[in-house]
Formats: structure tokens, C-alpha cells, sequence
């Protein structure tokens, strides 16, 4: 039988052992490795517009091109988790902006989150578009994106659009819809050349006036 | 559908019979044709596939005509999508002008009616030029042509209410216009939204209403 004064008092032991915390360590790495080829794929994606192909991507992330098919089956499977990992980020930049007070404020502050989001994720969203193939994942992912887009728009405007008849407010909500599409976005800032306080500027005039209380 | 070949869709050259040159026309006139049926089963290709670009032996079985016949025409299939553009654009027939008179609930209408007609029957093209056009100044060049002409249209359309503006303004109205009549904004509606080609107009109509200035008075 064990001395009990000597255990007396003392909680029991579950600090890990040697070998635990080896394995633990080794965990984190390799989801640094994961988290760092995500990263270099949307980094390349973001410079060049083009599919960066898996050497290009192991050279970014500082690991070898086998350690990329370690963590993803594929380079599809690799865009699908850059895909989530983009969609976790840009859903946490639009929901830091709370929506609070005015018409007038809440379309200023509706744009200029949408606005970041469009500049900062373009070059992903028309990777995903090009690349959505019959993929189903990427798919559901583009569907997950647009509803996002769309009940942001319900949430943001339901003091005005609460005041409209079904069939006019689902047509205001389309047309705000594809107003501030990021392929509207890149068309202002490509195309027209416009600078991003040019380019909210359009979009909150175009808001305002979509709404049913013009705001001047 | 496959077409016939080469030899069975021109079995008779255009001037047979007497000298040299009726023979380099008709020689000219079959190559001609073949060029055209390349470039009509491009196009049906595209159409179908869209947004992938069909292969060269896809587009040569499609002309009825061999995978050589294709590149002694054109050199690669880029400049065999440019010229495809070029006579897609040249087959647009261009919307009449808003007639003198027309009100601004007819000139809506007018130009609602042209545009979504538009966007659907190009729409597949359309996808496949965008998602294809990569570095090309060539094709990049004819999107913004194709661009600049919608934006020609609306200034047009709605000239009465955007000359009441500053020029400031007009631009910014014009390139709402322009996205919210985007290829992509009437696909987006009736694909993904499922509305009807009257519910999808009627959205346009609705916004485009609100979006011009006020109509001015008639002098």
C-alpha cells in the first residue's frame, strides 16, 4: 500500500509525458506547414492572378513540394481549404463592422466593408469562379459566399426594405446584389480606374438611391 | 454535329472551268468558306462548352474540315478566338435608337428589353471570353469595346435625364448602369436567383428607375 502522507494534498499528475509532447509538437509543425502553404497559395494567387502551380507554392511556403501532398490529396483539395480559411477571414473582417445607426451610416459603413473585402479577396473569388469546374465542394463554397452577401444586405437594410411590398424588396435586394458583386468592384477599379474612396463613393450612391428613402 | 468534310462540302469550285485566276477565286472562295465554318463551329463549341475552349480537333471535326485545315488558317487557336469575337460582334444587330418622343418609362422598357435579350443569348460566349481573355490585349481589347458600347447605349437611352447632371454624376450613373446591366447580373438573376425573364426584367426596370435623375419637362 502506497504512503498516503505522501501523496497527501497533491493533485493528480497530468502534465504530458516525453513522448506526448513530442507528438504534440510535431502536430503544431505540421499545421504550421498546412496554415503556411494556404497562405503561400493565396499570397501567389494574389500577385499573378494565375493558378500557382505546386513547386511555386512549396517555394513560398518554405517546405518541399511532398510536403504539400502530406496535407492535401490534391491541388483541388488545396484550393477548397484556401477557400474556407478565406471565407473564416473575410466573414470576420465584415462581421468586426457593426451596422448601427442611420441609413446614411450604414450604407457608409456597408460599402467600406464590402469594399475591403472585394479588394483584398478579388483574385480568389475569380480563381474559385474558374476554377469551380463540376466541383460540388467548390460550388456549395460559391453559393455559401452569395447567400453571405445577400442576408448582409437583409440585415444591414431592413429598416428601409421593411417598409416595401415582398416582390419590390426582393427586387432592390437583387439590385444591391449585383451592385456591389466583385466582378462590379474589379470593373471600377480596373476598367473605369477609379481609386477605392472613387469606388465606395459609386456604390453608396447607388445604394442610396436603390433604397426606398433616397439618401442624397 | 458533325459536318462534312472538307471535299464533300465543296464539290464544285465557284469558277469552275476556264483560267488560272477562276481557279485561284474558287480555290480562295472554299478556303474562305472553310475559314468560316471554323470559326461558326468555334463558336457553337464555345457556346456549349463554355467556359472551357474547345480543342483543335473538336473545332475541325465540328467544321467538317481536318485539325491542319484549322492552323493553316489561323496560327493558334488564340487568334482563331479573336476572329470568332470579331465576327460574334459583327453579327450584333445594333438596337435602334430611343425614338423621339419616347418617355422615360418607354425608354426603360426599350433598352431593358434589348440588353436582357442580349445577355441571354451571348451569355455562354460572353462566360467563355472572360474567363478565357488571361493576358490577351487583343481579346481584353474587345471586352472593353463590347463595354464601352453597352455604356454608348445607355448614354443614348438616357440622355434627357443625365444631361440634367454634372458630368461627375453622369459618369457615376453610367457605370452603375452598366454593372447592374452586366451579363453576369442577368445570369446571376435567372440562374441563381431563378426569376423569369419578365421578373428579371422588371427588377432591371425597377432599379434603373430609380437609379436615373429626374426626367426634366418637356419644353
Amino acid at each position: 500500500m502506497p504512503d498516503s502522507s505522501a501523496t497527501a494534498g497533491r493533485q493528480p499528475d497530468h502534465s504530458p509525458t516525453r513522448s506526448e509532447e513530442r507528438v504534440d509538437r510535431r502536430r503544431l509543425r505540421s499545421a504550421r506547414t498546412r496554415q503556411a502553404i494556404i497562405e503561400a497559395y493565396l499570397a501567389l494567387l494574389r500577385e499573378s492572378q494565375k493558378i500557382p502551380t505546386s513547386t511555386r507554392i512549396a517555394e513560398r511556403a518554405g517546405c518541399s513540394v511532398r510536403s504539400i501532398f502530406e496535407r492535401f490529396i490534391d491541388l483541388h483539395a488545396l484550393r477548397v481549404a484556401a477557400t474556407d480559411f478565406t471565407f473564416v477571414q473575410a466573414a470576420a473582417q465584415v462581421l468586426a463592422v457593426e451596422p448601427k445607426g442611420d441609413c446614411k451610416t450604414r450604407i457608409a459603413l456597408h460599402v467600406e466593408s464590402r469594399a475591403r473585402v472585394c479588394d483584398y479577396w478579388l483574385p480568389l473569388w475569380r480563381a474559385l469562379i474558374a476554377n469551380q469546374g463540376d466541383s460540388l465542394e467548390l460550388k456549395t463554397r460559391i453559393e455559401l459566399v452569395r447567400e453571405a452577401i445577400l442576408k448582409r444586405i437583409e440585415m444591414v437594410y431592413q429598416p428601409e426594405l421593411a417598409t416595401l411590398p415582398e416582390r419590390e424588396r426582393r427586387h432592390v435586394l437583387i439590385a444591391i446584389d449585383s451592385l456591389i458583386d466583385f466582378e462590379s468592384w474589379a470593373k471600377m477599379r480596373e476598367e473605369h480606374g477609379l481609386s477605392f474612396d472613387d469606388a465606395c463613393a459609386v456604390w453608396r450612391y447607388a445604394i442610396g438611391r436603390l433604397l426606398p428613402t433616397p439618401v442624397s | 454535329m458533325v459536318r462534312q468534310t472538307d471535299r464533300q462540302a465543296e464539290p464544285q469550285s465557284a469558277a469552275a472551268g476556264a483560267g488560272g485566276d477562276g481557279k485561284i477565286d474558287g480555290r480562295h472562295l472554299r478556303s474562305q468558306r472553310t475559314r468560316l465554318r471554323i470559326i461558326e463551329g468555334y463558336l457553337e463549341l464555345a457556346a456549349e462548352m463554355s467556359p472551357l475552349i474547345p480543342t483543335a480537333a473538336q473545332i475541325a471535326e465540328r467544321a467538317g474540315c481536318s485539325a491542319r485545315s484549322v492552323f493553316e488558317r489561323f496560327p493558334d487557336i488564340h487568334s482563331l478566338q479573336v476572329a470568332a469575337v470579331d465576327h460574334a460582334v459583327a453579327l450584333i444587330v445594333p438596337s435602334p435608337p430611343p425614338r423621339e418622343g419616347d418617355g422615360r418609362e418607354a425608354r426603360i422598357r426599350a433598352q431593358v428589353e434589348s440588353r436582357s435579350r442580349s445577355c441571354q443569348t451571348w451569355l455562354p460566349l460572353w462566360r467563355s471570353l472572360i474567363a478565357n481573355q488571361g493576358d490577351s490585349t487583343e481579346l481584353r481589347a474587345r471586352v472593353a469595346c463590347l463595354r464601352q458600347g453597352v455604356m454608348d447605349r445607355l448614354s443614348a437611352m438616357y440622355e434627357p435625364e443625365l444631361s440634367t447632371v454634372p458630368e461627375a454624376e453622369r459618369r457615376r450613373v453610367l457605370i452603375i448602369l452598366e454593372a447592374l446591366t452586366d451579363t453576369e447580373s442577368w445570369a446571376r438573376m435567372r440562374e441563381y436567383f431563378g426569376l423569369s425573364t419578365e421578373e428579371a426584367r422588371a427588377t432591371w426596370h425597377q432599379a434603373i428607375d430609380r437609379l436615373l435623375p429626374p426626367t426634366p419637362a418637356a419644353p
